[in-house]
């Protein structure tokens, strides 16, 4: 008995045939290949984008790690002024200290030079008031006539005016 | 502008030639009548071709000869064009590309748990049932086995073709079904028992309807002018889409529906909590 509308086992085993060569062959020949390229350029662009999150990571740890050590960096200047500071300070003291001990040299030394001079001009006037003394004895003792004294006086006033 | 006016002159001088030398040579000696044609258009039975000594249905030969020209096709671009594929695609590389995705997407968002085979398997379809509805604009002639000439139609307006059509995809949704949850697939599977037919059919009665009036256009001369770019180009692209998207879509949802692990199963997998559809 013949299949209405024509329908035939023999070539729908046949078409079928048909579709599965052509499934298999498309799959293998196109949407395997294609989706494989797709698949690899995927791959690509999400390695690029790993790489560019990494460096975005490193360059965050980097910024934070130049960040630090800007902040380390102030906290270095204020410690190297303060030394700096405290010893210009010690310097400024030292130098301080020098002159002030120069000075008592130079006030001790001074005071030793004036009782120096003290005494030798003590010992000047002793002698002067030795010399003095000795010659007025000498005079007393050689006590000579006033009219002679007035002319030696005169004598010696008249020599000392010619110089 | 004078030469745009001259070529406009000289096209419209032809195609009055050609209608006035189609309405002069009259209809050709017609060897059926119209209802010949509804009729044969629709069973095939006699106009047949010979296929290694058998008559087959024009609707075969035309299945043979579009899977062979997108074998071609396909094993060309697979030889000249894939390798030279780079990541900023050209033209035709965007093309392949996006016919690609497009299948391998719709098997992915309608069936989730298990795409590769369908997405594979729909590409196919839709390829064949694109090309296959496009054939029938070419034209191609065959020579019947009673001698007379016959122009090839879309492969899928032979009900032989759809019903073949129909009862694979079937068999591949029945096969997601079974590989994927077992008995429990079979049965989801053949619960929708209605799906052969209404599939097959529904590919014979859209393919059919435009085979029909296109013959009909043609088999009276004086509705052969300018309706025929409405009724043979435009209708038959729609129908390629359409008929593509509708089976491809079918098989995917199907697919995906059978092939869903069961709640058991997912919360065992997934070690009791729910299962990631994405």
């Amino acid at each position: 008995m013949p299949w209405p509308l024509n329908i035939d086992p023999q070539q729908i085993l046949l078409h079928w045939m048909n579709l599965a060569i052509l499934a298999g062959g498309l799959y293998f020949l196109l949407y395997k290949p294609v989706k494989e390229f797709m698949a690899k350029r995927e791959a690509y662009y999400k390695e690029l984008d790993g790489q560019a999150q990494d460096k975005l990571a490193r360059a965050e740890e980097l910024k934070a790690e130049y960040q630090a050590k800007l902040d380390g960096a102030g906290e270095e200047i204020r410690q190297a002024r303060a030394r700096a500071q405290q010893s210009a300070q010690q310097s400024a003291q030292e130098q301080l200290d020098q002159a002030q001990e120069q000075a008592n040299q130079i006030v001790a030394h001074a005071h030793v030079e004036a009782e120096r001079v003290r005494e030798q001009g003590l010992r000047d006037s002793q002698q002067e008031l030795r010399r003095l003394a000795e010659e007025a004895t000498r005079r007393l003792a050689l006590r000579q006539d006033p009219f002679d004294q007035f002319l030696d006086l005169a004598e010696g006033g008249k020599r000392n005016e010619s110089r | 502008m004078k030469q745009h006016k001259k070529g406009l002159i000289v096209w419209a001088i032809v195609v009055l030639a050609l209608l006035g030398g189609a309405l002069l040579a009259g209809p050709s000696q017609r060897t059926e009548t119209v209802q010949e044609a509804m009729r044969d258009a629709v069973l095939h039975n006699v106009n047949q071709i010979g296929l290694f000594g058998k008559a087959v249905n024009p609707g075969l030969i035309s299945a043979l000869l579009v899977t062979a020209a997108l074998l071609l096709a396909a094993a060309l671009i697979r030889v000249f064009a894939v390798p030279r594929f780079r990541y900023q695609p050209g033209k035709l590389q965007l093309l392949l590309e996006e016919a690609v995705g497009l299948f391998d997407r719709m098997a992915k968002n309608s069936s989730p748990h298990r795409f590769r085979f369908v997405g594979a398997y729909i590409f196919a379809a839709g390829a064949y049932i694109f090309v296959g509805t496009l054939f029938e604009l070419l034209g191609v002639q065959a020579v019947t086995v009673h001698g007379h000439p016959v122009t090839l139609p879309a492969p899928l307006s032979d009900v032989n073709a759809a019903i073949a059509l129909g009862t694979l995809s079937y068999l591949v949704i029945l096969s997601g079904g079974v590989a994927a949850n077992g008995l429990r697939g079979l049965g989801r599977t053949l619960k929708e028992f209605s799906l052969p037919i209404s599939m097959s059919f529904r590919l014979f009665g859209a393919l059919l309807s435009g085979l029909l009036v296109t013959e009909l256009v043609y088999y009276y001369v004086s509705l052969s002018f300018v309706l025929p770019v409405v009724v043979g180009v435009l209708f038959t692209l729609l129908h390629a889409l359409i008929q593509t998207y509708v089976l491809t879509m079918l098989t995917a949802m199907y697919f995906g529906e059978v092939s869903e692990p069961s709640p058991k199963k997912a919360k065992k997998a997934s070690g009791g909590e729910k299962p990631e559809l994405s």
